[in-house]
């Protein structure tokens, strides 16, 4: 019921924002095999071809508004970012921190479940939220320096993303290992667009003579090296039977709806 | 309809976090224009002499825009007529905040100024920028409050605590961001209507006033803040017993 009032919704929600088609694809059952091309194909397009990377996951490339007019300006050094690149970059940042959040949170819920019925998956469950901890801390710095506005919504976000970790913990290892499949395959595909935006960004800037600077060229080394830490944790849980869990399908797709939704109300509240 | 009542509910909540419009800030990149052109800027800043004894009005303008070399019809400029004035000094005054950050520093060996002293310091150092106007502050605030300029009025308020809480080093991103800013917001608002009417000499009174509120501030955030860690602290707390009695939870 809860499933398909959200997928109604979101249906809904798709038509108002074209470029989120979020929540559309989620019905249709060819998850699980773009999961394993998505994660397969990172190491084969690695950091120097995002865009080539990026054509495997059919999403409408969106080009920053900035275009005509950094096209039409000859080398003016350093000028301002347009209002467009800053909003992009603002709400990057707020959406990374708010993921990194509940992703710690998911993972420090269900780990002491996970490891009570299998210990040995415990070195695997604090590797992998050492890393969350990781991105969490290094976006909290991100907004901070750059006086970003944190999401509205943390409270939220809080008990959703340690009830879903709980939640899908008590229903076993494989669907907690689902958990992590679904979320995680979000996740890298939600990096990838950024980092194929940011790449796109720095191409025009350069193309108009304009300095990235330093930030911007680290902020794309880092949401690179994120993205990557985020896939291998979507093969961990795909090697640990992520896809044995029953009903894998409605699961994974409904936790995929839930973070799409997360994702698109972070972007903007 | 699910959508529509979800959208109906998002929509303002974004918009009340839209006040506090900071977007991304860059240290590579000179920042955005502000809303003010080159023109407009200098007949303003030659504007500001004026409001002492004209106050914020259209004559500061035009007495400005003639200092500033230009016809007295470049008022026409500013289709926000006085509330310009306000504006410009709402903005000169926050920027000018960063210069004062001297005043944040201890001598050496000191112990360092808290988070919390360097936002009362920097809140008195604008407080006292509107020392020159004071006694015509009232006619600015009526400006603020008319319908049209009030989204204005309130974006500079959050704005103005924004940047007091960044330039005292303050790193905070969660919750806590939002409430930090929204008291400092009223604390400072109460403070400069208060201003307005305070005859006793170096503003003692205002001083006064001032610590009271973030005193008042301090009482009902702790006893928020412990309610939000009780919640927090009992919900584990409750977790870990169960675990304890050797319920797989
Ligand atoms: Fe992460
Ligand atoms: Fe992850």
């Amino acid at each position: 019921m809860a499933l398909c009032s959200s997928a109604r919704r979101s249906a809904i929600l798709a038509t108002h924002l074209p470029t989120y088609d979020f929540l559309l694809p989620c019905l249709l059952p060819r998850i699980t095999h773009q999961n394993r091309h998505l994660s397969r194909s990172r190491r084969l397009y690695s950091a120097e071809n995002d865009g080539a990377f990026a054509n495997t996951s059919a999403k409408p490339l969106r080009a920053p508004k900035s275009a005509p007019e950094a096209a039409s300006n000859p080398v003016p050094r350093n000028k301002p970012l347009t209002q467009a690149q800053r909003d992009f970059l603002a709400s990057a940042l707020r959406v990374n921190q708010a993921g990194e959040l509940a992703a710690c949170l998911i993972y420090a819920a269900q780990t002491p479940v996970v490891v009570v019925a299998h210990p040995h998956l415990r070195p695997l469950m604090k590797h992998m939220y050492d890393q969350e901890a990781g991105h969490f801390s290094t976006f909290n710095k991100l907004i901070a320096k750059h006086r970003v506005r944190p999401t509205a919504m943390y409270p939220v976000w809080k008990v959703a993303a340690s009830a879903l970790g709980w939640g899908t913990a008590i229903m076993g290892r494989e669907a907690a290992m689902a958990c992590t499949e679904a979320v995680e395959t979000e996740i890298g595909t939600h990096y990838n667009d950024q980092v194929r935006w940011l790449l796109d960004m720095a191409e025009q800037m350069e193309r108009s003579g304009e300095e990235l600077g330093d930030d911007l060229k680290e902020l794309i080394i880092t949401v690179r090296r994120i993205r990557d830490e985020e896939l291998e944790h979507l093969d961990h849980a795909v090697e640990n039977d992520a896809q044995k869990a029953v009903p894998h399908e409605l699961l994974t797709s409904f936790i995929r709806a839930g973070c799409r939704g997360a994702i698109w109300v972070s972007e903007r509240v | 309809m699910v959508a529509r009542t979800l959208l109906s509910r998002i929509r303002p909540l974004a918009a009340r976090a839209r006040l506090f419009s900071r977007t991304y800030h860059s240290y590579d990149h000179p920042p955005p224009p502000g809303p003010f052109s080159s023109t407009e800027s200098s007949i303003l800043s030659a504007s500001l002499p004026h409001i002492p004894s004209h106050g914020f009005t259209l004559t500061s303008l035009s007495l400005g825009a003639k200092d500033a070399g230009y016809i007295d019809a470049s008022t026409n400029l500013f289709p926000q007529g006085p509330f310009a004035l306000v504006r410009y000094h709402l903005m000169t005054q926050r920027l000018g905040l960063a210069e004062k950050t001297d005043s944040l520093e201890t001598a050496e060996g000191a112990k360092p100024m808290g988070t919390g002293a360097k936002v009362k310091k920097l809140t008195w150092e604008r407080l006292m920028g509107n020392k020159e106007v004071v006694h015509r502050w009232q006619e600015a605030l009526a400006l603020m409050a008319q319908p049209s300029n009030v989204p204005t009025s309130l974006k500079e308020l959050a704005a103005l605590s924004d940047e007091i809480w960044f330039l005292s080093g303050d790193t905070s991103v969660d919750t806590s961001w939002y409430t930090k800013r929204a008291s400092l917001s009223t604390i400072y608002a109460a403070t400069e209507l208060f201003m307005t009417t305070d005859k006793s000499p170096d503003y003692a009174d205002t001083r006064e006033f001032l610590d009271r509120r973030f005193r008042d501030v301090q009482i009902v955030g702790g006893a928020m803040g412990s309610v939000g860690q009780w919640v927090g602290f009992t919900a584990s707390a409750g977790l870990n017993v169960l675990r304890s009695k050797g319920v797989r939870i």
